[in-house]
């Protein structure tokens, strides 16, 4: 025998036969499904690390008081890593009588190497996308520059002793960083005329940043070799390492694309189960006479799981080329939505979904397949001899340890990966006898029901276990689509709540009490929304139970840092909102010296409730106990500390005053009303940066919608032909009862019974799953706050009812529509 | 002893099948000794019931003895494991079926091509074809079973049967399914084959005008040869 041109015919001529069909469908979603995904995950990771990197307008930034060694700059050319440097620092303008403090920055030739800034000309033109700053000769200047010193576009600026014509006006620049001398207006000039501006004098209070783009390796090694050598002054800027707030939403987002391709593998692995184990049933006979023909065991093992290599290789190469359509078309439909430079879309993603096609496939159709190796030749004489049913351990084992992989693979995570696991398979077997046990509860009371009850039930009672093995299959299948859903309207809704519509966009800092009054009457008087006024004192945290800090910390930790410098100290009467206390109470009613600290800090510093705390502030000493460790929101935009103390604790030491405001676009002229009426007032703009920010969420949630739809979309489809593959008997059986008389409304009510009855019990048993797996993925992975859902209660169940019903309905129709004899002869 | 045995291509000794059941041990075969000449017929026959399809699947291998032995063309099925007896088949036996057993995905040419792509036959099609025509179904070869009708379906059987020109043919019930002129045809057909392949055949019938067509008739009674 040549068992591989033998299978390639017999893959011919049983795909002809319309035998493979439910079963490459199901393969098709599948693949096409976890290909688009991974494909559209992989692209828009990279695409959103891209747009990422344009906040830092370079992939990796060296920020320095001073000059860095010109040996780093050759590493870096060696490495052919693309280079610029902006120099920036704070200048005081004079144009017609006016002073302003403007932040500079002086922009290299290449500047930006990632992102671009947005220019216009005046207030009616449109907005030009610009790949490099100004020449020489030229400022760049933001409109507040223009209006606060009476300037137009095309005049002259002074910047410093160098005079220069204002080209353009900025609207939008990549990497404004959230410090003073960017947040002050900004002029952009050319390097080359920093040095005529004579602005920049030894011990003058400069900003250096280094840019630099490439391939990730190459930049990897540079970050390697650099960061050793970096003094405390000096700092790494990158995509991980500076934007925190950022990372959190695109590791949530990309958490929420490894969930939405998981469930769309285990819906399609159901599906091809249940489809392999339909294609087995209905190659029984086949086999049986390829065995009496001579096939030995092996061999007609081998025959049809190379047929089935074979299809899978065909099809995961077709729904490969779907899935790549796919994520094109998902692409395009966010086009508006996404950064103009999209990524290209990765080989390896493409390979990727070829393998997951493939593991599905095997893991997942092998089981039933296996039975074919032990079918009896003598079935050719005796159709009732059934081979045996391969081991429940093979077939739950391999689907179980597939789904096992993929859950480790989403949660990298082992000890969460067998907790899942085992929670999972205990309830599902719990669940399966709970199902068993209904149908024998069924079937005692079965007489006493009406007959298009009774023979719907029975059509579920008849064998009982392929019953339960198909409600679990629906459960697992609609528990799938649930999570996807529920998952993806908490994730929205909490970014929503991150970031409110009215989020606060400025801080208002060095506030002197004596100004407070005044300046809340002068929001109130203007409808300025802001948040609390946080009392702001500067001190360093020395030791920690009587041990000096320094001894205490690691090296390059949170609290190294925090040790270094100066921290800002605060008191409040209450706990700040979006701060949690993690362990510990709020102030003891004994007024002594408390302090609450931050959990990650606490963590670094190995700080534990009751340790005293010796600060110095002003130089003074102050000692205060540990009453609570609390956690806290660092990406709301609200004033943020570290350290809080207890009231009373201090009051004695100067302070001046912080909060943050939420000003419309169109109100930002009040801004300089504002510092005309308190000059000492520094305000810090980050409503740029925080439209990115939404700019970018509001991208992420389409993209995430689009996912869902998909995943829902796959899970029909499966669902219908996962129904599909279940219809032989029932056709043959209904058949039966048709030419016993049964009529046509008799077994349409049947038909509807029986499958509604099988999806309604599948949709309450996948709100049990549901509410516990989310309990489980929100407390441990995407750290949400859990609350059950009520409606899918209600909605799961009914959902489930209406698409078995439907799926089943429509495919037993031929039952009813097509004359008896003819069914029976074709099934 | 030794050239009677060669002679014979088919031996049984104390031939016995069993099944344990709630109630007891229930022998389907038992005590079956026969020797069958190379190119001789014998129709099995019997009432329902009485062991005729269990023997025939002994007797082709398709199924195990709980006692006695077989050997086929001088070769003990003994000890022999089911890839084996599945090798033996390949090469020695064909079967004719009483619900004719054609693969429904299949075309009539397709279907009779099988055992031979299954020994790797490379001129499988055209000894398919040339049988086919012998069968009367020329016009046939790209129907599907379904689109057959019964005794058409049987002729294929047969064409399929005769294709891999095998040692011994086994045909259980041929004409069961089918009207009786049909069948008529079908059986005149299966005669001829045999005839021109000189083909040992095992028949199981329990139409007595059948069983006469046979050189000798193995009568079964609740298991036993009477």
């Amino acid at each position: 025998m040549k068992p591989f041109g033998l299978a390639v015919r017999l893959l011919w001529r049983d795909s002809r036969a319309g035998e493979l069909t439910i079963l490459f469908l199901a393969l098709l979603i599948a693949v096409t499904s976890s290909t688009a995904i991974a494909l559209f995950s992989d692209r828009l990771e990279r695409t959103m690390t891209n747009q990422t990197a344009e906040f830092l307008a370079a992939d990796m930034v060296i920020s320095s008081h001073a000059t860095i060694p010109e040996s780093w700059l050759e590493k870096a050319k060696q490495l052919n890593l693309a280079q610029a440097q902006t120099a920036e620092f704070s200048s005081v303008l004079i144009e017609n009588d006016e002073l302003l403090l403007a932040g500079i920055k002086a922009a290299s030739n290449l500047y930006p190497l990632r992102g671009f800034l947005k220019t216009t000309t005046s207030d009616y033109a449109d907005e030009t996308i610009e790949h490099k700053g100004p020449e020489p000769g030229f400022a760049w200047v933001e409109k507040r520059v223009l209006s606060a010193l009476k300037l137009n576009v095309g005049g002259l600026i002074m910047v410093g002793e160098k005079k220069l014509v204002i080209g353009k006006i900025i609207t939008y620049e990549p990497d404004k960083q959230g410090d003073i001398y960017s947040l002050s207006p900004r002029v952009i000039i050319n390097k080359q005329d920093l040095q005529e501006t004579g602005v920049i004098q030894p011990g003058s209070h400069v900003h250096y940043f280094f840019q630099f783009s490439g391939e990730q390796t190459q930049l990897a090694e540079f970050k390697r070799w650099v960061k050793p050598q970096l003094n405390l002054a000096q700092r790494i800027m990158d995509i991980h390492e500076d934007r925190p707030e950022l990372g959190s939403a695109l590791n949530r987002a990309e958490r929420y694309l490894g969930l939405s391709s998981i469930v769309v593998i285990i819906i399609s692995g159901v599906a091809i189960a249940m489809a392999t184990r339909r294609y087995t049933e209905r190659h029984l006979d086949a086999t049986a006479i390829l065995r009496c023909l001579g096939c030995k065991q092996n061999e007609v093992l081998w025959l049809f799981i190379s047929q089935f290599l074979l299809l899978g290789l065909l099809t995961s190469a077709l729904a490969c080329g779907l899935g790549w359509f796919v994520q094109e078309m998902l692409f395009k439909l966010l086009r508006n939505l996404l950064p103009q430079s999209v990524a290209n879309p990765g080989w390896l993603a493409i390979f990727f979904g070829m393998m997951t096609g493939m593991t599905i496939l095997i893991g997942f159709a092998l089981p039933p397949l296996l039975r074919l190796k032990k079918v009896s030749p003598a079935r050719v004489l005796r159709r009732d001899l059934e081979p045996l049913p391969t081991s429940a351990w093979l077939v739950y084992g391999l689907a179980g340890g597939i789904v096992g992989i993929l859950i480790w693979r989403y949660t990298e995570d082992l000890n969460m990966t067998v907790t899942i696991f085992c929670a999972g398979l205990v309830l599902l077997l719990v669940l399966g006898l709970l199902v068993y046990l209904m149908l024998m509860l069924a079937h005692r009371y079965l007489s006493s029901m009406p007959l298009n009850w009774r023979f719907g039930l029975q059509g579920l009672l008849r064998n009982s276990r392929a019953t339960v093995s198909q409600i679990l299959a629906f459960t697992i299948t609609l528990v799938a689509m649930t999570l996807s859903f529920t998952v993806r309207s908490d994730l929205i809704e909490n970014w929503h709540k991150q970031l409110p519509e009215h989020a606060p966009n400025h801080f208002a800092l060095n506030i002197f009490p004596e100004q407070l009054p005044g300046l809340q009457t002068e929001f109130k008087d203007n409808g300025i929304e802001n948040s609390q006024f946080f009392p702001v004192i500067r001190g360093r945290l020395t030791e920690i139970n009587s041990v000096p800090v320094k001894k205490i910390v690691s090296k390059d930790s949170q609290g190294e840092s925090a040790t270094h410098r100066e921290l800002s100290l605060t008191w409040t009467e209450k706990l700040p909102e979006d701060n949690k206390i993690i362990v510990g109470t709020w102030w003891s009613p004994e007024k002594k010296p408390e302090v609450s600290v931050e959990q990650k800090l606490a963590e670094s510093l190995k700080i534990n409730l009751g340790d005293k705390l010796l600060f110095v502030v002003g130089g003074q000493q102050l000692t205060a106990t540990v009453s609570n460790i609390r956690s806290l929101q660092w990406d709301t935009m609200k004033p943020n500390f570290y350290m809080i103390f207890s009231p009373g604790t201090l009051e004695s030491f100067p302070s001046t005053f912080l909060t943050s405001f939420y000003l419309p676009e169109n109100k930002k002229t009040y801004l300089n009303q504002l510092v005309k009426h308190y000059p000492a007032i520094t305000i810090l703009e980050v409503d740029l940066i925080l439209k990115q920010f939404k700019t970018i969420l509001s991208q992420l949630t389409e993209a995430i919608n689009y996912l869902l739809y998909f995943a829902l979309m796959a899970g029909f489809t499966v669902l219908f032909s996962a129904i599909y593959s279940t219809l032989d008997n029932r056709i043959y059986e209904s058949a039966l009862l048709r030419t016993f008389g049964a009529n046509r409304s008799l077994l349409r009510r049947t038909h509807i019974i029986e499958f509604a009855l099988l999806g309604l019990v599948s949709g309450v048993l996948a709100v049990m799953i549901s509410e516990a797996l989310l309990f489980a993925l929100y407390s441990k992975a995407l750290h949400l706050d859990y609350a059950p859902t009520w409606y899918l209660w209600i909605a799961l169940p009914l959902i489930g009812a209406f698409m078995v019903g439907l799926a089943g309905c429509w495919g037993v129709r031929r039952v009813v529509t097509s004359p008896p004899l003819r069914v029976l002869r074709e099934s | 002893m030794q050239t009677q045995q060669s002679r014979n291509i088919i031996v049984t000794e104390n031939l016995g099948k069993s099944v344990k059941t709630s109630s007891g041990t229930l022998h389907i075969l038992a005590d079956i000794n026969l020797q069958v000449a190379s190119g001789e017929s014998i129709a099995i026959a019997g009432e329902s019931g009485s062991g005729k399809s269990t023997l025939i699947s002994l007797l082709a291998g398709l199924d195990t003895p709980t006692i006695g032995t077989i050997s086929l063309n001088g070769k003990s099925l003994t000890g022999m494991d089911e890839d084996g007896r599945a090798a033996m088949r390949n090469q020695l036996v064909g079967f004719v079926f009483q619900s004719f057993q054609l693969l429904q995905g299949l075309t009539a040419l397709e279907n009779v091509m099988l055992p031979l792509e299954l020994r790797g036959d490379k001129n499988a099609k055209n000894a398919a074809i040339s049988l086919l025509e012998r069968v009367g179904l020329s016009e046939r070869l790209t129907h599907t079973p379904r689109q057959l009708s019964g005794g058409e379906q049987q002729r294929v059987a047969l064409a399929r049967a005769f294709v891999s020109r095998p040692a011994i043919l086994f045909a259980d019930e041929p004409t069961g399914n089918l009207d009786s002129k049909t069948g008529a045809k079908v059986i005149e057909l299966l005669f001829e084959l045999n005839l021109e392949n000189n083909a040992t055949l095992i028949l199981v019938t329990h139409d007595q005008t059948l069983a006469n067509r046979c050189q000798r008739i193995i009568k079964l009674d609740a298991g036993r040869i009477v």
